[in-house]
């Protein structure tokens, strides 16, 4: 009678087993969250640190590119700023290119003298 | 004793402890819960926070004139460092700071000192992991201006906390700031972080765009260093506008400060660049017409007894194409003895003098308009030509604006929102405008204005050289003067609006001098920019024949 109550039935092991998975299963998901806590936690730090780097560099390139540096870097070349009446305007891409040699003669004959090249 | 009783007495023995318990668990569970669990929660849950970028200040292409970059701070906590010269030692190395200099901040504080600011995220890193007891980081968001002093009057000035201070930064605060990021982390033993979840998605701005376009501000701003090199003034300003639709393109000024913008700020007598109100209002009424003659009584008139107008060059009769040209004070007041001053307050009224210009930026002033009552003989005839009277560089830069697009005011615009270009009002009959823009053209090719000239360009505009007055006397004074030229160009077309005002020359102070010049240095180097076309051919023959 006494062995009888202290032994566990079939469905009372299945039970405790349940239970034992159960709380297994709960450790392990907490423990994986904690796991991928400090992942997370360690990537939002990297990325920060990247997205600090990169707007560095984007404004170490606007430095360079703002037109203070290119117009010191011209100068250095031995650049200077072209006077207006030295620009060549080129033909617009729609504007058909004349035919024939006498036709291009005549048309650039007519051509206002602005068009013409400084050389 | 029998056994059941024992088990009772023993029963009762081990449950005596529990009603004390059981009261002792209601008070933590109960009555203390709410406490105790934040302070549980003080012990391992963290709250941290994200700063949100001040959003970017973008040029009309998009270039960047202000951007926020992130960047760490570290501290010292005096308390817990027990020996500052070892402390300073372990963190020198890191920082980049002499150890001699971090101990002398260490011992000189209270109880909190700043070590560096501006550390970059690699120089954060490595602080972190040397584990130094005492040491504080912070992260902070650094305004950073890529061009240096490119536009800073108009882009101003953001403080320590983030928070703009002038210019733009100052109006535009609540656009530009945003919400900071709230993460909630928990803590372990070792003190390293776990993320648990975002508390507060914050919010970041958009960027903002402006008006600005860097290129043209920089070809502004160059003109007026040049000018200083090469003459002395106290300091300039220069403007260029769009006439077609108000928009600023730039506004430079000379000293460079974020804390100023002299174009809005400050409001000045004119001079002769104001002739055109004047001009104006006759041709638009009708009272005046181009070959209307008006004496110029050779260089001295006495408008009423014991009051004198004088020319700096003697002239006899004069059109007003002639007035304009020769800059004749003596003909402008001729001018508008006729015109009256109903009508000459009503044009400058229509031109926006004596009010603000309604630009974003703080500390506009309206200028000063004197009341139609004040305009006495005197009084008229010295508003006519610039004086007695005070206004803003946007308030003339908008008005040459209106002569040059055929007569509109519109609105000065300096963000680039993608609405359309507020008109205030026709100030002028087209007819009339269109008269005066020759006028103004004539100006340039055979007047006061000649040192503006292009050579293969239509240029129109107005010189202008007003005294100043002496703050101390309250009387004009002999060689203080506000040297202008306000033009517009190419005249067949108008593209931009170019305003430059130099406070105080010396030496050649004219404005056709000083100002002029610098006039068509901005002017040139734009039309290059935009490659635009000669609308003069005759000039571009003239010079090609010449090389």
């Amino acid at each position: 009678m006494m062995d009888a109550r202290m032994g566990l039935g079939t469905g009372s092991a299945a039970r405790f087993a349940g239970v034992g998975v159960l709380v297994l299963f709960l450790c392990w998901q907490h423990v994986q969250a904690t796991r991928l806590g400090y992942q997370v936690e360690a990537a939002r730090r990297e990325t920060m640190g990247r997205r600090g780097r990169v707007a560095a560099l984007r404004v170490e390139l606007d430095q360079r590119l703002s037109p203070e540096q290119v117009a010191a870097s011209a100068s250095r070349l031995g650049l200077v700023p072209a006077a207006p009446d030295a620009l060549r305007r080129l033909p617009e891409a729609g504007d058909a290119a004349p035919l024939g040699a006498l036709t291009r003669l005549w048309t650039r004959g007519l051509a206002p003298l602005v068009a013409a090249s400084r050389s | 004793m029998d056994l059941g009783l024992r088990l009772s007495v023993a029963a009762g023995f081990a449950l005596l402890p529990l009603p004390v318990l059981g009261l002792r668990l209601a008070d933590l569970q109960v009555l203390r819960h709410g406490a105790l669990e934040s302070r549980a929660a003080g012990e391992f849950a963290r709250v941290s926070e994200e700063a949100a970028p001040r959003a970017d200040i973008l040029d009309r292409q998009g270039r960047v004139l202000a951007r926020s970059v992130p960047q760490w701070s570290c501290f010292a906590d005096k308390a817990m460092v027990k020996d500052p010269a070892a402390f300073a030692a372990k963190l020198a190395p890191i920082l980049g700071v002499p150890a001699r200099e971090l101990a002398g901040r260490v011992r000189a504080a209270n109880r909190f000192a700043w070590l560096k600011t501006g550390m970059t995220s690699e120089q954060s890193e490595a602080l972190k992991s040397a584990r130094v007891d005492g040491v504080g980081i912070v992260p902070v968001q650094e305004r950073v201006y890529p061009n240096g002093d490119l536009a800073r009057g108009v882009l101003g000035l953001v403080g320590a906390e983030g928070k703009g201070l002038a210019g733009a930064e100052l109006t535009l605060d609540k656009k530009l700031r945003g919400a900071p990021k709230r993460f909630e982390l928990i803590r372990d033993g070792a003190g390293h972080s776990i993320y648990k979840n975002i508390s507060d998605d914050g919010r970041t701005p958009d960027a903002i765009r402006l008006t600005l376009d860097r290129n043209v501000q920089f070809v502004a701003e160059e003109a007026l260093r040049d000018a200083a090199a090469r003459a002395a003034f106290k300091s300039g300003f220069a403007a260029v506008q769009d006439p077609r639709t108000g928009e600023i393109l730039a506004m430079a000024a000379w000293p460079p400060s974020p804390l100023k913008n002299p174009l809005i700020q400050d409001a000045y007598e004119p001079g002769s660049v104001f002739k055109i109100v004047t001009a104006l209002s006759g041709l638009d009424e009708g009272v005046v017409r181009p070959d209307d003659v008006f004496s110029g009584e050779h260089g001295r008139y006495e408008i009423t007894p014991g009051v004198i107008i004088t020319d700096h060059e003697p002239e006899g009769d004069m059109t007003l194409a002639q007035i304009l040209a020769k800059s004749s004070n003596i003909g402008i007041s001729k001018v508008v003895e006729r015109i009256g001053a109903q009508r000459f307050y009503r044009m400058c009224r229509a031109f926006g003098f004596g009010a603000k210009t309604g630009l974003p930026l703080p500390g506009e002033t309206a200028g000063e308009l004197k009341p139609l009552s004040d305009l006495t003989k005197v009084g008229l005839a010295s508003s006519s030509y610039g004086y007695n009277l005070q206004v803003s560089a946007a308030q003339t830069l908008g008005a040459y604006s209106a002569i040059a697009n055929g007569g509109t005011l519109y609105e000065p615009k300096l963000i680039l929102d993608g609405k359309p270009p507020v008109k205030v009002r026709r100030v002028a009959s087209e007819t009339a405008v269109r008269t005066l823009s020759a006028m103004l053209e004539g100006v340039v090719d055979a007047g006061t204005g000649e040192t503006a000239r292009i050579p293969g360009y239509r240029v129109a505009g107005k010189t202008g050289t007003a005294h100043k007055v002496d703050p101390l006397t309250h009387k004009y004074s002999p060689t203080s003067y506000t040297a202008s030229f306000v033009g517009y160009l190419p005249a067949s077309a108008p593209r931009w609006t170019i305003l430059v005002v130099l406070n105080d020359p010396k030496g050649a102070y004219y404005g056709a001098l000083t100002a002029a010049p610098i006039f068509a240095q901005i002017g040139k180097r734009l039309l290059v920019l935009d490659g635009v076309a000669p609308d003069k051919p005759a000039d571009v023959s003239l010079a090609t024949a010449r090389r």
